[in-house]
């Protein structure tokens, strides 16, 4: 029998087909080097802990993390799901809070909790600042499941508690790109949590990419600003409005 | 000064360095056993529909299954231009159309696949009238913007919530052919 070309090339060798990540199981339930991988995909300033505690000589930030430590109060400090510990050197009092066990593995004074809702129940309300910065878990959700997140974080926030939140706008889900003002879709949502939670919005800074075209008449393909921070910043302070931020 | 180290502030850069790689990563998580749906489709159409001389422009490395001697390094030269670099969904909406008119001036069939979650990237108002669910309002929006072309919505419709391997290879995928 002859063969019929290309379509028996690929269709001899073919696998199972995927499309979503749950239709097989990963092997991170046995592999911590896997666990590990996707761990530092979500989690980019994990890249500067790497660099920084290798470095005798410098300590690397970024423009954003040095905007927060200039505004952050005395007091307790949380940093949930954002690597934290790399900004250990620069934060006295920090409390580091993670969802992968793997964290333990190379910070052991991490926290590590399954729920959100923990992070009070281990502290208590405690914490003068709160802080989370890009995190991926917070994020591949629509903006009603961001606002159960915060619900959660501010059963740990003392009174005056600065709340210092990023994301990014591509990763919010299930709303129409096409025919919504972005802007505006990210301010509404922030004066919302303002009004429900008793966190002034006392900050932000709402940004996305400027499209123009090059000598070649093409336009870049540039994401939006600050893929590490997220493009969506804002700074709340819990149940008061006392401070400024620089 | 901490613990005898400078304190050295950058601005913000992109600590991302697997773009290229990124589908050969998520495919360790799964031990290589599976193949992505998608890519699939792809192959299945350009065999299917007997393309003999593709034109990929491709970023993150799909490994896909068809002999080397179907690709071309011209577009000029293809029977079909195959995008699967999500960098053109980065383009404001103007700037994808006027792309896709030049691709199909080159060749006029092609296959876009496009990442629906950076649509609009830089927040420009749309004059056309688009249904509200999304997924629905990508393709109008490409109908309605591009009168001599036919297009055809290859995509499944499904919330995407991160787990679709979507930075592996874009989610909404539309055969345009001009005519």
């Amino acid at each position: 029998m002859e063969s019929s070309g290309p379509t028996l090339f690929y269709r001899k060798n073919m696998k199972k087909l995927i499309e979503h990540f749950t239709d097989y199981p990963m092997v991170d339930d046995v592999d911590t080097r896997i666990q590990y991988i996707r761990y530092r995909m979500g989690r980019l300033k994990h890249q500067l802990w790497l660099r920084n505690r290798k470095n005798k000589e410098e300590i690397l930030i970024d423009t954003h993390d040095k905007f927060i430590i200039d505004n952050l109060q005395s007091g307790k400090t949380c940093i949930f799901g954002s690597a934290g510990y790399y900004l250990e050197d620069l934060i006295q009092d920090l409390t580091v809070v993670e969802q992968w066990p793997i964290v333990k593995t190379f910070y052991p004074n991490a926290q590590i909790i399954k729920d959100r809702s923990e992070i009070a129940k281990l502290n208590g309300r405690v914490f003068d600042n709160f802080v989370v910065v890009n995190n991926r878990g917070d994020i591949w959700c629509e903006l009603f499941v961001v606002e159960e997140h915060i619900s959660k974080y501010i059963q740990a926030m003392k009174p005056g508690c600065l709340f210092f939140y990023s994301f990014r706008d591509t990763q919010i889900i299930n709303w129409n790109r096409l025919n919504t003002d972005h802007n505006n879709y990210f301010l509404n949502f922030a004066k919302h949590i303002e009004k429900k939670y008793s966190l002034n919005l006392i900050w932000h800074d709402i940004k996305f990419a400027e499209k123009n075209k090059d000598g070649s008449g093409d336009y870049n393909i540039l994401e939006n600003p600050d893929t590490t921070n997220g493009n969506i910043k804002y700074v709340f302070e819990y149940e008061t409005k006392t401070k400024n931020i620089k | 000064m901490i613990k005898n180290k400078k304190i050295k502030v950058v601005e913000p850069f992109a600590l991302y360095k697997w773009a290229k790689n990124f589908k050969r990563i998520q495919d360790r998580f799964y031990n290589n056993q599976y193949k992505l749906r998608r890519i699939q489709q792809i192959e299945d159409f350009i065999t299917l529909n007997n393309f003999n001389k593709i034109y990929h422009i491709e970023e993150t490395w799909l490994d896909l299954e068809l002999p080397a001697t179907m690709f071309t390094d011209s577009a000029n030269d293809a029977d079909l231009i195959l995008v699967t670099h999500q960098g053109y969904s980065r383009y404001p909406c103007e700037g994808i159309i006027e792309q896709i008119k030049k691709w199909t001036d080159q060749c006029p069939k092609l296959y876009l696949c496009l990442n629906r979650h950076y649509i609009n990237i830089n927040n420009r108002k749309i004059d056309l009238t688009l249904p509200s669910d999304f997924q629905k309002a990508i393709t109008s929006w490409l109908q309605q913007s591009l009168s001599n072309h036919h297009i055809v919505d290859l995509s499944r419709n499904y919330i995407d919530y991160g787990q679709n391997f979507t930075w592996s290879l874009p989610d909404r995928h539309y055969f345009i052919e001009k005519i």
